[in-house]
């Protein structure tokens, strides 16, 4: 008796085995599934790398106002603001961000950041693959947070007078 | 508090305010009365010691009894016994949050990037009565910022209408550079030159603006005021000591000074500070400040390190002293004092020479003996404040001591001094006088006979506009004053301050201030920079050469080695450069100056901004000087001097008495901030270590100052809290020779000039720049 019992036991496990076999796969199968996200999937919600963003024109969003870095709990924010003139143009306002560095040696992804911004300029992107083996890579500068130009102002835009005679001397 | 609010001689009234009973003055102000007792009262045109305005309606309070049909503004009520007061009821702060809101009502939302954000009196009123939604959906009347002067920007949609700026540069100031133009809610605030501003530049009006309307073009959108470390410290440029904030923060150089103020109101200068403390600490961020030291190889200028460059002065200096060379060692009246005491204790004891001297600006030997034995007669920069009656005698304060015209133009103002202004020039502190006494120029010390008793000398200056007559009744008027204070310019000496002491001996509790150029020309004086007195003014047993002595013996060529810190021989005190061909200089400055290009080598010395030590004002205020931060590759004087010493092989602790600890030190002489604990020395001193370990300790050498130079045996708690302590000139040589021949160079310097180091600062140059330019406009029309 109690091999029958066994055998159906088995029977009954293995079924559930064969059964859930012909299901749908829910495990992500990253890093080998497809496109640029290599498989992973995200909430909207997701808190990743930051992303600095860009107004409608293109000009930089953040005005330099240091909240980010007063209500970043790591202290991991460093800016140094400068003023915005004829020449230089680089964000909507009176003054920019000169240099903006985040230390993801230390961010801890708390969002405060995102919330204390007036302008909407800090945002979390979904950037994840943070990993690096030495810590200075970590340090991220403003040039790698920076979100691109938009498309529709087309290649090569800039806002930057300097910038403009540069481009325009190598053009000619 | 101002005059209102001392009420002398008037009955207390006991009143109740929120239930709580206070007492004050009778017809005194309610919102100062609340202050005092801990209740506050928003303001926003309200400003203690201005006129009152009674423009912005935030104050208002409810007064119950006696009763009131409207709410009341506390800042223009009088208190009278008896009055009941309710400061925080719903109508009281419905009616601040409408205030808020109609204020709002065309205010751009412009706080991320003002400069005022952080420390906004708008945005905390918004904070605490919340009129944060606007109902208004109207577009926002916008108007571009306009920029008045290199250092004055106005953006005039910030503007709340206080009207304190125009107040502290009409009352405060006596400039009256700001007006308002048109009425109502199209009301502007305007300077005085149409589009631009014709004044003292003292940024005033910046500081007292409580919204970010003012800008300041030094600091405007560089940081906020949370980034920066905050370090009071006391300006370098003229004599009178203001104390200030600096904002600093740091920068690939090291540090970089953003902005100075004293909002706290502490020290002797309330809230005031002229442009050059305000602004002109900016010579220490310039790009061409040295870093590197530099070592002359043959024939050029080479960059080298520290150790090199310290080895080879040590060594020269060793060799010159070995073959019995001639020394000349020329201080800075810009130098803190432990420096200074340093200077002359390396010079004498290590070099082993007398020919020690600096640029000196005020007889300071003779005032010491005039005043021996009579120390309460020495005044004080408070004292400028609070006398009943003033005697200014020479020179132009306004342009030279900012400080003390600013005191005694308010203690006129606020307190009803009398002030008597003897001068050749119509000088502007003339406007506050009660008496002015117009005199041949160069004949101060002539007034200083007459006071003293001579009437012989009544003669050489009576003129036009004060008769022989006049001088006779005004010396009575003085002889009468109670608790007169005598400030009188450098061109007193000798003599002529025996005779202003001996004038002031004869009035009752009559006190003296001698008026000198720089930082701590005091301090460097009563240090003993000087080739025939020692600190504290004792007479030296041989006295050495002087500057025009050391000039003439580099001119014949027997001057071996010439140690300069600080200062410009070549350029301000008569060294010709090619006198020194045959002489081994080394120069410590902070610049490549025409002293430097000639020196053999030069070594990047720290700008009293970046060093610790301390500062005597002119009038004997001792102050301590802080650390705002490092100039990477500078070093202090104080430290460069050591190391020389060590280079010579000497022990330095013959010079630093190390380990020798203090009675108080909070850690500041090392950097710390206040209210933040010295974790180094709370450290040491746990495991049973010396705090002074260092031979670069200033603080070390003040034990020392203060056990052997007298008059500066003061509180060293007092002082180290950052307060004014007053140095006496109680002990110090009484039987100086009458008359030693002081020379004096006096800078003259005006508000936008400071001695060979005004060049360096921008804001000073661009200041003066724009007004020579605006001279010739109007000279061409
Ligand atoms: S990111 Fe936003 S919060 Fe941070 S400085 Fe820029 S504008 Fe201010
Ligand atoms: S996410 Fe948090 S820890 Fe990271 S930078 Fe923003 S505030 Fe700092
Ligand atoms: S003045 Fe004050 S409230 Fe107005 S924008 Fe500046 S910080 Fe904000
Ligand atoms: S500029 Fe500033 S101080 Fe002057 S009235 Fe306007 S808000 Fe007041
Ligand atoms: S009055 Fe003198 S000490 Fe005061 S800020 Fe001006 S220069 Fe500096
Ligand atoms: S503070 Fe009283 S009306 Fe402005």
């Amino acid at each position: 008796m109690s091999v029958v019992k066994d055998i159906a036991a088995v029977a009954k496990g293995m079924g559930i085995t064969f059964g859930e076999m012909f299901q749908p796969t829910i495990v992500e199968n990253y890093p080998d599934g497809p496109g640029p996200l290599k498989g992973a999937k995200f909430q909207e919600r997701f808190r990743g790398a930051h992303v600095l963003q860009r107004d409608e024109n293109g000009l930089e969003k953040c005005v330099a106002c240091f909240l980010c870095a007063a209500a970043c709990p790591c202290n991991c924010i460093y800016i140094e603001a400068d003023e915005n003139t004829e020449q230089n143009r680089v964000s909507g306002a009176e003054r920019y961000a000169k240099v903006y560095n985040i230390d993801y040696n230390r961010c801890i992804f708390c969002g405060y950041c995102v919330e204390a911004c007036p302008t909407d300029a800090i945002t979390h992107g979904h950037g994840f693959e943070l990993a690096s083996f030495n810590a200075t890579n970590l340090i991220y500068r403003k040039e790698q947070l920076l979100a691109i130009k938009p498309a529709q102002l087309g290649e090569g835009v800039t806002f930057n007078k300097a910038e403009m005679d540069r481009q325009g001397s190598t053009a000619g | 508090m101002g005059t209102r609010g001392f009420g002398f001689g008037m009955a207390d009234a006991n009143i109740t305010v929120d239930g709580k009973k206070i007492t004050a003055p009778a017809g005194s102000l309610l919102i100062d009365a609340c202050k005092n007792a801990g209740i506050e009262i928003p303001s926003f045109c309200y400003y203690p010691n201005l006129s009152l305005q009674g423009a912005c309606r935030m104050c208002v309070v409810r007064v119950d009894a006696p009763k009131m049909p409207k709410l009341q503004t506390a800042c223009t009520t009088t208190i009278s016994d008896g009055m009941v007061v309710t400061t925080d009821s719903e109508e009281v702060k419905q009616s601040r949050k409408a205030v808020v809101e109609i204020l709002l009502g065309n205010h751009p939302l412009d706080c991320p990037v003002c400069d005022a954000g952080g420390q906004c009196e708008l945005q905390d009123m918004t904070f605490t009565y919340g009129a944060s939604e606007s109902r208004y959906v109207e577009p926002k009347n916008h108007k571009q910022e306009q920029q008045w002067s290199p250092v004055v920007f106005f953006d005039s949609p910030r503007c709340i209408l206080c009207y304190r700026c125009v107040r502290v540069c009409n009352e405060a100031m006596d400039v009256a550079a700001l007006g308002v133009e048109n009425r109502g809610v199209s009301s502007l605030i305007v300077p005085n030159g149409g589009d631009h501003l014709d004044c003292e530049e003292c940024g005033m009006c910046i500081d007292i603006c409580p919204v970010g309307a003012l800008t300041s073009g030094s600091y405007r959108y560089k940081t906020r005021p949370w980034e920066m470390n905050h370090v009071s410290t006391i300006c370098t440029h003229c004599g009178d000591g203001c104390k200030t904030t600096l904002g600093v923060r740091s920068s690939e150089a090291g540090m970089e000074i953003l902005r100075g103020d004293n909002r706290d109101k502490s020290g002797i200068n309330d809230d005031f500070l002229c442009i050059k403390g305000r602004y002109a600490f900016d010579f220490a961020n310039r790009e061409d400040r040295l870093r590197q030291p530099l070592v002359r190889k043959n024939g050029v200028l080479t960059a080298v390190t520290w150790e090199e460059a310290v080895t080879a002065v040590g060594d020269k200096f060793a060799e010159v002293k070995q073959s019995g060379g001639v020394f000349g060692v020329i201080g800075s009246p810009r130098s803190t004092n432990e420096e200074a005491y340093l200077l002359q204790k390396f010079a004498r004891s290590t070099l082993g020479t007398n020919n020690i001297d600096h640029q000196r600006t005020a007889d300071f030997p003779a005032f010491v003996s005039a005043l021996a034995g009579k120390p309460e007669m020495a005044g004080s920069m408070r004292d400028a404040y609070m006398v009943p009656a003033i005697l200014l005698l020479g020179g132009d304060a306004t342009d030279e001591h900012p400080l003390l015209a600013y005191q005694v133009r308010n203690n006129v103002r606020l307190h009803s001094a009398k002030l008597y202004v003897v001068n050749s020039q119509e000088i502007k502190l003339k406007r506050q006088a009660a008496e002015f006494a117009q005199i041949p120029a160069g004949t101060e010390s002539g007034v200083a006979a007459f006071l003293a008793g001579d009437d012989s000398a009544v003669a050489a200056i009576a003129t036009a506009i004060t008769s022989a007559d006049a001088w006779r009744a005004l010396r009575e008027t003085l002889r009468s004053a109670q608790n007169l204070l005598i400030a009188f310019s450098s061109d007193l000496q000798g003599d002529g301050i025996a005779n202003i002491a001996k004038f002031a001996g004869s009035v009752s509790g009559a006190k003296v201030i001698c008026l000198a150029d720089y930082a701590n020309s005091r301090g460097v004086a009563d240090m003993g920079l000087y080739p025939d007195l020692l600190p504290g003014y004792a007479s030296a047993a041989k006295a050495g050469l002087d500057l025009a002595g050391m000039s003439a013996a580099a001119q014949q060529g027997k001057l071996g080695a010439l140690l300069v810190v600080g200062a410009n021989p070549v350029y301000d005190l008569g060294f010709a450069a090619d006198s020194l061909n045959n002489t081994f200089v080394v120069v410590q400055d902070m610049f490549l100056t025409e002293t430097a290009a000639i020196a053999d080598v030069v070594l990047p010395s720290a700008s009293a901004y970046e060093t610790s030590g301390t500062f005597t004002n002119t009038s004997g205020d001792l102050q301590l000087v802080k650390k705002a931060g490092d100039l990477h590759g500078t070093k202090p004087d104080f430290e460069i001097i050591v190391r020389i010493a060590s280079a010579m092989g000497v022990d330095v602790s013959t010079l630093v008495p190390l380990g020798a600890g203090t009675t108080a030190d909070m850690g500041q002489s090392r950097g710390a901030q206040s209210g933040e604990a010295d974790r180094s020395a709370v450290y040491l001193q746990k495991q049973g270590l010396e705090a002074r370990v260092s031979p670069f300790d200033a603080a070390a050498l003040f034990d020392e100052i203060q056990r052997l130079v007298p008059g500066y045996d003061v509180s060293r708690m007092n002082l180290m809290a950052g307060n004014d302590v007053r140095t006496t000139t109680a002990g110090k040589a009484a039987a100086l020779p009458a008359s030693r021949g002081e020379s004096l160079r006096p800078a003259h310097d005006t508000l936008f000039s400071s001695g060979s180091l005004g060049r360096y600062s921008r804001v000073l140059n661009s200041v003066a720049e724009n007004r020579d330019s605006k001279l010739v406009e109007v000279a061409a029309d």
